[in-house]
């Protein structure tokens, strides 16, 4: 086993490397220069000149790309060009929050997806199937930009329930109740919006289990159809839902871009649109490193679980 | 048997759905006092609506952004504003005062002045200031309008409560130039040599009527009143900017109450009409929107072709699409907005006819032209613009392609020599002394986007700045107005106003005053 997880963390390692060089080799050709963010237009030459010497940016690339491994390892991710802040700070305040109204959010719909997904595999075919399934293809299609309009108008303005803006109300910061009732309205939107795909998956996933020769040989045996549902078929359809849950780690960083704009949220995703709006090109590629660097870290991790989880895996590779 | 268990399932989804109904309801009643507790009590703090993030490194030297500039307003104070040749307000100085000769200035401060830590305000606060706006490494704001023919201007203290600023030459904007230039505290800034990315702007130290007390990135910056303000302690104790990116959101916000006030877009006024909550406020900026020809391109050289556009142009239809109603918007004919000195309106106006824009094109020689207008392609003023104006000039046989852009990107195009695009919209908020539209026209001007390049402008731009005689720089300014008119390379569309929706029971907005770019002169004066 431990065998198996150190082949896999040496296997994530080249990718990881091959993903930072892509980035730099981006920053490198993008139109700005990275003194760009320390300097001002009016600076002297020689000023301009120290401040390279001392980053590092007279040297070669490769050279370059070393002092910017070792600043990215040691927690130094550069200045925004625009507003010439450190982006690590930055980032070390909107991660929390982000990942505040992700985390709840995506349980909250794992939980319900599961629920929802082997109550209409069970019954495949039926009323509640059809509207299961049915609000899944629906809910897909909905954007959750117009999701959470809809929401902010009817729960934020006219029934007056939710505040509707970022996280706290002025005055009372450290409140738990003023941030829970700040939380719902973004939380049910990207809850309403991660739900519909994991429906989907538990559902087919259900499908494709009730039709296997253990199912029958339960019924044979006269186990009842929720004891072989939550005994043996959930058991089974939650193996590939560690994959899933892995995979979508990068959502800590992305997953809620479009609802934190609308409200006010001050996480990661309304930084990176006013980045990416102020081609403020130091912010955009930090968000886009962190972010596939999780896509590959999520990717060994649920490997690495999967196999705790289902040791029949590992084998597969050799 | 299988009923049972669905039962069961029945069962537990119900359970389950009780359990996070009894959450949200209990969530639902926070919220609900919460509410109501805010609309008795809020009377404390006034929350203005921003879509932009100011950041937390505003300083006096570099910031240069509205929404930073406001920041700067709230917690630093200049020596006065400029908004006008008789309406000078005076707030670090007491007076300012020009000798005979108008080479000297002397400017006579307030001694009753603290800054928020308590150190007092004296002349060598000011020295420094003007010290650090010249120096070249800083890249102040300002630099350029403090130098004068190369030479820069000596700020000299002549005791703690008089300083005197020697002009090496002299200039009729200077007084102008001048003001306008908040001052920033000697006993915390020395000795920094890089102030833009000074870590000491995190925890700014000012003279203003508000101190600075958080920000929070993405969030909100958080001011609360300063006690010792010396033109009277500010009556709201705590002003919150709080950034919306979202403009929906931001005004559901301020129907709802969530915020005090917000700059909101013409189209979105029919909202508030009816609305006791709220009160619309639209005031001047002295803002030119225009459309602008690229003379980089080699297509739009020819005046002819240029004026015919001029001609093809429904300036009242454009207006109209764009601002909704002239409560917004009036036409613009002059490249100075209507407060600016010398303003006049007696220049070529281009009143839209069809039959004229037909002539000069023929007359220009230039056959089906086709021409790239660029524009911010996600402001709804000018998306509107810029639709009327493709459809007027199709009417007379020239076609458009609309290029729409990133702000930032435009910005970035419009800084070099390129031909990209043959025409663009934008707008501009300069001071009131015309010398201080000079960067938009003189031949390589710092703002001269449209590589505009007359040397009879030139130099009467250069004979307007040293004339002393109020009469001949009239006569001089009016003559650069037609010229630049008559070349139709430059067509003010509109001066446009800023709309500000405010809380109808903030008080005290007249006083506060209304100006351009930082919205509240003084914001000490607001009141509930």
């Amino acid at each position: 086993m431990l065998k198996y997880i150190f082949k896999r963390i040496m296997g994530a390692i080249p990718l990881l490397i091959i993903i930072s060089i892509i980035c730099f080799g981006l920053i490198q050709l993008a139109p700005y220069d990275a003194v760009d963010a320390m300097t001002t237009p009016n600076m002297s030459e020689k000023t301009i000149e120290l401040i390279k010497a001392r980053y590092g940016l007279d040297q070669p690339a490769y050279m370059q790309y070393f002092y910017w491994i070792k600043g990215i390892l040691s927690g130094e991710w550069g200045y925004s060009i625009v507003t010439h802040e450190s982006i690590s700070h930055n980032l070390s305040t909107r991660i929390p929050n982000t990942i505040l109204l992700v985390v709840p959010a995506y349980i909250l719909a794992l939980i319900l997806s599961i629920i929802l997904g082997l109550f209409s595999g069970a019954k495949k075919g039926k009323l509640v199937d059809k509207i299961i399934d049915g609000y899944s293809s629906f809910g897909i299609a909905i954007p959750s930009f117009w999701l959470a309009m809809i929401l902010v108008f009817i729960f934020g303005y006219s029934l007056n329930l939710f505040p509707i803006l970022g996280m706290h109300t002025i005055g009372s910061e450290g409140s738990f109740p003023d941030l829970l009732s700040h939380i719902v309205l973004p939380c049910t939107v990207l809850t309403l919006s991660f739900l519909p795909e994991l429906v989907r998956y538990v559902r087919s996933s259900t499908i494709g289990q009730l039709s296997e020769d253990y199912v029958m040989v339960q019924q044979a045996y006269g186990a009842g159809a929720t004891s072989i549902l939550f005994r043996h078929v959930l058991r089974n359809v939650l193996l590939p839902i560690i994959t899933i849950v892995g995979m979508s780690l990068p959502m800590l960083v992305t997953g809620a871009v479009v609802t934190e704009t609308v409200f006010g949220w001050p996480g990661i995703g309304t930084y990176f649109v006013t980045a990416i709006r102020g081609f403020d090109y130091p912010i955009v590629m930090a968000i886009m490193l962190l972010s596939s660097s999780l896509v590959i870290i999520g990717n060994l991790v649920s490997d690495i679980l999967y196999s705790i989880v289902d040791p029949r895996i590992k084998g597969m590779g050799e | 048997m299988g009923r049972k268990n669905v039962n069961i399932l029945v069962a537990m989804l119900l359970s389950i759905f009780l359990v996070l109904a009894a959450c949200s309801s209990n969530t639902k009643d926070n919220a609900n006092t919460k509410n109501t507790s805010e609309g008795t009590n809020k009377p404390d703090t006034f929350v203005y609506g921003i879509d932009g993030d100011p950041g937390n490194a505003v300083n006096v030297i570099t910031t240069g952004d509205r929404y930073g500039l406001m920041e700067i307003k709230a917690l630093y104070s200049p020596l006065y504003m400029y908004n006008g040749k008789d309406n000078v307000k005076y707030f670090l100085a007491e007076s300012m005062t020009p000798s005979a000769d108008f080479l000297t200035y002397t400017a006579k401060l307030r001694k009753d002045v603290k800054w928020h830590d308590g150190q007092p305000f004296t002349a060598d606060d000011v020295v420094f200031t003007y010290d650090e706006m010249l120096k070249e490494a800083n890249g102040g704001w300002a630099r350029s309008q403090l130098i004068f023919n190369n030479k820069p201007v000596k700020v000299e203290k002549v005791d703690d409560y008089t300083v005197k600023f020697v002009l090496p030459e002299v200039s009729m904007g200077a007084f102008e130039a001048f003001g306008n230039i908040f001052i920033m505290p000697k006993h915390i800034y020395q000795g920094e040599t890089n102030i833009a990315n000074s870590p000491k702007n995190a925890t700014p130290v000012g003279t203003g009527p508000y101190k600075f007390k958080e920000y929070k990135a993405g969030e909100s910056v958080t001011f609360e009143k300063n006690d010792d303000y010396f033109l009277g302690a500010p009556k709201i104790s705590k002003v919150v900017y709080r950034i919306i990116m979202d403009a929906n959101t931001a005004t559901l916000a301020l129907q709802k109450g969530e915020i005090n006030s917000l700059a909101i877009q013409p189209a979105d006024t029919s909202k508030f009409n009816n609305s006791s909550n709220v009160t619309l406020k639209p005031y001047d900026e002295g803002r030119i929107g225009y459309l602008a020809f690229n003379l980089g391109s080699k297509t739009v050289q020819s005046k002819e072709l240029r004026q015919a556009i001029a001609f093809g142009l429904n300036r009242q239809e454009i207006n109209t699409a764009s601002y909704v109603s002239s409560d917004f918007s009036q036409p613009a004919y002059s490249f100075l907005p209507k407060k600016a000195t010398y303003f006049t309106d007696d220049v070529e106006k281009y009143k839209f006819d069809k039959k004229k824009a037909k002539d000069l094109l023929a007359k220009s020689g230039v056959t089906a032209p086709k021409l790239k207008l660029a524009f911010i392609a996600n402001n709804p003023i000018q998306q509107k613009q810029a639709a009327v104006i493709q459809q007027d000039l199709q009417a007379v046989g020239i076609n458009v392609e609309l290029v729409g852009m990133d702000a930032t990107a435009l910005s970035k195009k419009l800084q070099s020599v390129q031909s990209d695009f043959d025409m663009y919209l934008s707008g501009y908020i300069m001071g009131i002394d015309p010398d201080t539209f000079n960067s938009l026209f003189v031949t390589n001007g710092e703002a001269n986007y449209m590589h505009y390049s007359n040397a009879k402008v030139d130099e009467l731009f250069n004979q307007g700045r040293v004339e002393k005689d109020d009469a001949k720089r009239k006569a001089i300014y009016e003559e650069i107005q037609k010229i630049i008119a008559d070349d139709a390379a430059f067509y003010p569309l509109t001066e446009n106003k800023r709309i500000l929706a405010i809380d109808s029971r903030i008080k005290g907005i007249d006083e506060a005053t209304l100006v351009p770019v930082y919205t509240f002169e003084d914001m000490s004066k607001l009141s509930y």
